[in-house]
């Protein structure tokens, strides 16, 4: 982890050691079986607010998965927009609504055998498909972190479009969602 | 650290003009939705009644940029930006933003069905106790959505641009907010295009994966010819299931009776009209653009999304009484008909465009006036029921013969519009003589039976049969419903006359190729 970080701030890329690269994969293995684990807990457990909390370990897991491949942008975005945003509405969710706060019995739902069936079957299909089609790749070893910089400039440069809909578009669900959410 | 420091200040961006021109319309538009919004703001109650005006006035400006850049063909395919000798050609500034004759056909569309949808909202909105200006601003949201699809090869622009398209439309589905129905159909649509969104982005990310670009171009690139991989495969058809929902193909069909009959009448014409054809552009873009060598799995998927949404998209559309729900149903069947050209791309990619563009087309032409119908009778009978339209043709001949043209013309018999759309595409699928193309076609051919059955039912009942209470007062028919009712039945009986004014702008030279 430190090695990858040092390296971003180097001018040319120095390639990983072979400890370094056998730190990173067990710290990904690690971070994998916690986001599997975690969210197994969390469509199991009989508390919404706990289900909540355990959708947070995912969701910073997937962060720390970003910062490995260094991707850091995305991982900052990861916890600002998620864990920063996403999470606290959806507490507040639970909280504003006449939700029960605490553990109940029947919220499982009558269909959830099959559900578990279609999510093995789509587990087996996307697992076999991504593990013969990236199987063998191997990140390269004298790989750098991606810039911030190089974000914002491909944002500015080739994504200039998508970039200024994207800001139409926030207008135009900030109207609409006050005028739908808007008690009259 | 002082490393990034120095990089960071080094990386200064070298950068080609932009061509204004070319991007234009979507100036306009964005412009123009801002100057709404700022006068309702500031105006208020004061302007309300000028906002549907103002809005479709900015429809007809932006479409002015695009006559001229139709006109001014020299250059096409234009970008959005001016390379020249001087900026080092690195790839960044090419093919993500291409305006061509197929993009500007499109453009026209969006913008002359925004126009009428304004048209048709216009008394809507005004009469029943709703927020009305800020309906028009999310109108403007949604059609800028669709300019920006229209021009969008790369992935990343596909996505903004469909959620530009959706998302304004989820709230405007539940506009009628007292309505609980109309609360349904907001959530309905909400939560089925969110979760088309996610597959569809799975999809992507998967494209993405193989080729490491998010541009169609270069994805085309890097995906082989005949190459078959399950991780290729899986990206496909997630992506096409993602376009399946947005276009409601059957399966994927079910939010759309019940969004369609719950929101406000206007704003289905839109869903069934303009939306559904931003996602088959979408859908269009990627199959033509990004997958012209992997027809060996776009084409069986395709084709039997296209048999079943024709097939189970009439068979249910036989058994309603609600002419909204008929509509919506019809309209799935209808997205069969245009789904079936890309089942058969492979070597004709741009005749299956020219196919399914004319049949968008024509198609927005025919249904935005049945829609326009619909709102009309609906201002007297209170009632979209089928039995509702009984006696039509007493107090109100004008309108029936209206209708009557849209029924034609949606069940394909000549000389109104629809047989051209039908002809065009019924001509691609026996093109080359292969047996699935010609298999698809006879199923379309029985459909279209099907749906002339239930078409002229309609028909039959405003013409032959009494009105259900006997009250035969006139409808009051204001002017911009006239005016609606009037364009669109120009455009379909010309499309159906003179087939030759959509073909010449539909004949499209290398769609695939872009810049």
């Amino acid at each position: 982890m430190m090695a990858s970080l040092l390296t971003f701030a180097q001018e040319t890329p120095v390639p990983l050691t072979s400890t370094e690269q056998w730190v990173i994969n067990t710290f990904f293995y690690v971070i994998a079986l916690v986001t599997v684990v975690a969210a197994l807990k969390m469509v199991t457990t009989n508390n919404v607010v706990h289900a909540a909390l355990y959708l947070l370990i995912v969701l910073a897991a997937v962060a720390a998965v970003y910062i490995i491949l260094g991707a850091e942008f995305a991982a900052a975005t990861q916890v600002l927009v998620y864990i920063g945003a996403i999470m606290v509405l959806l507490l507040f969710g639970v909280m504003l609504t006449r939700a029960k706060i605490g553990s109940e019995d029947d919220l499982n739902y009558d269909q959830r055998w099959l559900g578990g069936l279609v999510s093995v079957v789509l587990f087996a299909v996307m697992g076999y498909s991504l593990w013969e089609g990236f199987g063998e790749t191997k990140l390269d070893p004298t790989f750098q972190p991606q810039r911030t910089g190089e974000v914002a400039e491909s944002i500015f440069t080739q994504y200039i479009v998508p970039f200024e809909a994207v800001s139409v578009l926030l207008l135009a669900a900030l109207i609409g969602a006050v005028v739908v959410a808007r008690r009259d | 650290m002082s490393g990034t420091f120095v990089t960071l200040v080094a990386a200064e961006i070298e950068r080609p003009s932009i061509d204004w021109h070319a991007i234009a319309p979507e100036l306009i538009l964005l412009g123009g939705g801002a100057l709404v919004t700022v006068i309702d703001l500031i105006w208020l109650e004061r302007v309300r009644k000028l906002i549907p005006t103002l809005t479709s006035l900015v429809f007809l400006v932006a479409l002015i940029p695009v006559i001229t850049l139709w006109a001014d063909g020299s250059g096409l395919p234009r970008g959005l930006w001016i390379i020249d000798e001087n900026v080092p050609a690195t790839g960044v500034w090419e093919g993500a933003f291409v305006v061509d004759n197929y993009s500007l056909v499109l453009k026209g569309l969006f913008l002359l069905s925004a126009y009428v949808i304004v048209l048709l909202s216009t008394n809507y909105m005004s009469e029943g106790d709703y927020y009305d200006s800020e309906y028009y601003q999310l109108i403007a949201a949604s059609v800028l959505g669709m300019l920006v699809m229209s021009s969008s090869r790369d992935l990343i622009s596909i996505f903004v641009a469909l959620e530009l398209v959706s998302i304004p439309a989820y709230l405007m589905a539940a506009w009628r907010k007292r309505d609980l129905k109309s609360n349904e159909a907001g959530l309905k649509y909400m939560l089925m295009g969110v979760f088309a969104s996610a597959i569809l982005l799975y999809g992507m990310s998967l494209l993405y994966g193989i080729a490491g670009s998010t541009l169609l171009s270069d994805i085309a690139a890097a995906i082989d010819i005949g190459e078959s991989r399950p991780v290729i495969t899986l990206g496909i058809v997630f992506t096409i299931i993602g376009f399946g929902f947005k276009v409601s193909a059957v399966p994927f069909h079910t939010w759309a009776p019940d969004t369609y009959e719950g929101a406000p009448t206007p704003l289905t014409a839109f869903l069934a009209v303009a939306s559904k054809a931003a996602g088959f552009v979408a859908l269009i873009n990627v199959v033509i653009v990004a997958l012209p060598t992997q027809a060996n799995v776009v084409e069986p998927f395709i084709w039997v999304l296209a048999a079943i949404t024709m097939t189970v998209g009439n068979l249910i559309a036989l058994r309603q009484t609600n002419l909204v729900r008929m509509l919506a149903y019809s309209g799935v069947a209808q997205a069969g008909y245009m789904l079936a050209p890309l089942a058969v791309y492979d070597g004709i990619s741009d005749r299956a465009t020219s196919a399914v563009v004319t049949y968008l087309v024509i198609y927005a032409a025919m249904n935005l006036g049945a829609f326009a119908v619909v709102i009309i009778a609906a201002r007297k009978t209170r009632s979209a029921e089928l039995s509702s339209y009984g006696g039509m043709f007493n107090y109100a001949p004008g309108l029936t013969l209206a209708m009557t043209i849209f029924l034609f013309s949606l069940a394909g018999i000549p000389p109104v519009g629809g047989w051209w759309a039908k002809f065009e595409v019924f001509r691609v699928l026996t093109e080359g003589n292969r047996t699935s193309g010609i298999a698809l076609a006879v199923i379309a051919a029985v459909n279209s039976v099907i749906a002339a059955f239930y078409y002229l039912n309609i028909a039959k009942q405003m013409w032959f049969l009494p009105s259900p209470d006997g009250d035969n007062s006139r409808i009051a028919i204001p002017p911009a419903l006239l005016a609606a009712v009037g364009l669109t039945v120009a455009a379909t009986i010309v499309s159906g006359v003179l087939p030759g004014v959509v073909s010449d702008m539909t004949d499209f030279v290398n769609v695939a190729a872009g810049q």
